[in-house]
């Protein structure tokens, strides 16, 4: 008797396990994507939360960031294996390492990747767009390199349809770069070169492992101000920013 | 003795009591037992706190956290079962990011009190110290099952999973981190371990599925949804063919631009959806689930999902 009352709690203990939660399954679902459109901003000042946390972080980004570094004198887009953004970009970071480290520096690449917006359109170049464009804090860093790391590094850039560069040119044939001529003269597996790199490549970033063990030299120096410094030379001289397109990587037929 | 046997007539008790209310529930037919849940989501918000500007640009106008509030406040008012959640880079992108680390952008989030997110790659970027450190305004986890971040300052900042009970569904959620090695400079991630990602999340989720009894297992990934043949590289594609018991992988890190969630099957033949909705809050993506109460408990059975486009407004 006794047994068959325990026998009894132990069956209603099991239902009461088993019976906690039951299951549910997903049948069907709907989907939608909503574009946040400036219509829709328009109607957000009744959203006095948001708006009155982010004033004070926007009053100090507006104060700090909307002063005009440059003008640009046509849509410069982000492209693949060249675009004018990309071959402006390098320009500056080839140009100012130059002039920052004071040496000879053959060329300057940077990763495709690094650089964030898709396009500068025509017209004013704030301050806050070249944050935008390059947000991360990278030091450029100069690295001699011989042939072989070169070609390896080519190979690589090719595998991952070209980055931005300045001071040499090549094609992508098959994932590596043939046909390589640098700082005007046909590349020479045999020499060495002097490579101006965002230290995030440098160091290994976008898996460029080739560059393991070489000595950098680093003066502080960010990329990001290597493009202020500049934009904002050209723009005192009275020049807008412009598309170059040399053909400096392009896809072999 | 005596106070086992109360015990064991005060369970029983409730045992009945439970009993009776299920059945109740289980004599109402149809609409009863259907039951929704609607899932907000975004990924590589990347600092976009405002609108990108109005100069003439690809993505003029577009995006914002306040507009994004509003119209999540929106859908909270009109859905019993909201979730909202974020697939990683919440950093690093625009001057607010630059000028103060992190600080607005947690602090939008948790006013428009996303759910949970897991962690981008750029969320390191500030440094693990910063993140940890900006978590402060966050009053969200950070649900992660594929780092190990003992001896980081991440240690205690994170979890696992974690389940919400929403009416009579049970959601289980968990999050995917990418591989540091070759993306995010050595300094920044420090000891932070990247550990696999399939065996991690099949661990995850058959434990929400089975122990935990969930209904529905989402995974929050920042592997990225799709690379090239050459680049062999475990994405959101090849991680749902290798799944067991996950339903959703909301993805990041590519900026994909999905027209539609794409459905895929898991290891067992059974459906899994995929969604990614580009970058810097241009979209919040939605889903809206409906389930039926499971007659018998088969999980293995090979179920299917039925997808449709959400017309009504």
């Amino acid at each position: 008797m006794r047994k068959l009352f325990l026998f009894s709690h132990f069956v209603a203990i099991s239902v009461l396990i088993l019976s906690c939660h039951s299951s549910y399954q997903a049948k069907s679902v709907q989907y939608k994507d909503y574009r946040i459109t400036q219509a829709d901003a328009a109607k957000t000042s009744g959203n006095a939360d948001i708006h009155a946390l982010l004033k004070p972080y926007a009053d100090s980004v507006n104060k700090s960031m909307n002063d005009e570094i440059a003008v640009a004198a046509t849509m410069l887009e982000k492209k693949q294996p060249e675009g004018p953004l990309g071959d402006v970009l390098a320009d500056a970071m080839l140009a100012m390492s130059k002039e920052k480290f004071n040496k000879q520096i053959d060329a300057a690449f940077m990763n495709y990747g690094g650089i964030r917006l898709s396009s500068i359109p025509p017209g004013s170049i704030t301050r806050g767009k070249i944050f935008e464009l390059s947000p991360f804090d990278n030091n450029i860093v100069v690295l001699k390199l011989s042939g072989k790391i070169v070609q390896q590094f080519l190979n690589h850039v090719a595998s991952r349809n070209g980055w931005p560069c300045a001071g040499l040119s090549f094609q992508i044939k098959n994932k590596t770069a043939v046909n390589i001529v640098i700082a005007g003269k046909p590349f020479d597996e045999q020499k060495e070169y002097v490579f101006a790199l965002p230290d995030y490549v440098a160091n290994g970033g976008d898996d460029c492992t080739m560059f393991a063990g070489i000595p950098q030299q680093n003066i502080g120096y960010l990329l990001r101000d290597s493009i202020l410094q500049y934009f904002f030379k050209l723009h005192k001289e009275g020049k807008q920013i412009t598309a170059s397109n040399e053909n400096r990587i392009t896809n072999a037929e | 003795m005596q106070s086992r046997r109360k015990f064991l007539q005060q369970t029983s008790l409730a045992a009945a009591a439970l009993i009776t209310s299920n059945s109740l529930l289980g004599e109402t037919t149809g609409a009863a037992d259907i039951t929704r849940l609607t899932i907000l989501h975004t990924n590589d918000v990347h600092s976009r706190l405002d609108p990108f500007p109005m100069d003439g640009g690809k993505n003029q106008g577009l995006g914002g956290v306040a507009a994004r509030a509003d119209l999540i406040k929106k859908i909270r008012s009109e859905e019993q079962h909201v979730l909202l959640l974020d697939a990683g880079d919440i950093f690093q992108g625009t001057p607010y990011f630059n000028l103060y680390k992190g600080e607005p952008e947690m602090k939008a989030m948790a006013a428009m009190n996303y759910d949970a997110v897991t962690m981008g790659n750029h969320d390191f970027d500030g440094g693990l110290e910063n993140f940890a450190t900006q978590l402060q305004f966050a009053n969200f986890p950070v649900l992660l099952c594929n780092y190990d971040f003992r001896g980081t300052p991440m240690e205690s900042k994170y979890e696992p999973y974690k389940i919400f009970n929403k009416g009579k569904l049970k959601i289980g959620v968990t999050g995917l981190g990418i591989e540091m090695k070759g993306l995010v400079p050595d300094a920044l991630y420090g000891n932070t371990k990247y550990l696999d990602p399939v065996a991690n999340l099949n661990r995850t989720a058959a434990m929400l599925k089975k122990e935990k009894s969930c209904d529905l297992v989402i995974c929050l990934s920042h592997l990225g949804y799709k690379y090239g043949p050459a680049e062999n590289k475990i994405s959101d594609v090849l991680l749902a063919k290798e799944t067991e018991y996950v339903d959703l992988i909301i993805g990041g890190h590519t900026h994909t631009f999905l027209d539609a969630p794409v459905l895929a099957k898991n290891k067992n033949g059974a459906d899994i959806l995929i969604n990614q909705v580009g970058w810097a809050g241009i979209i919040l993506g939605r889903l809206d689930f409906e389930f039926s109460k499971l007659k018998g408990k088969n999980l293995s059975t090979a179920h299917t999902l039925v997808v449709g486009k959400r017309e009504a407004e």
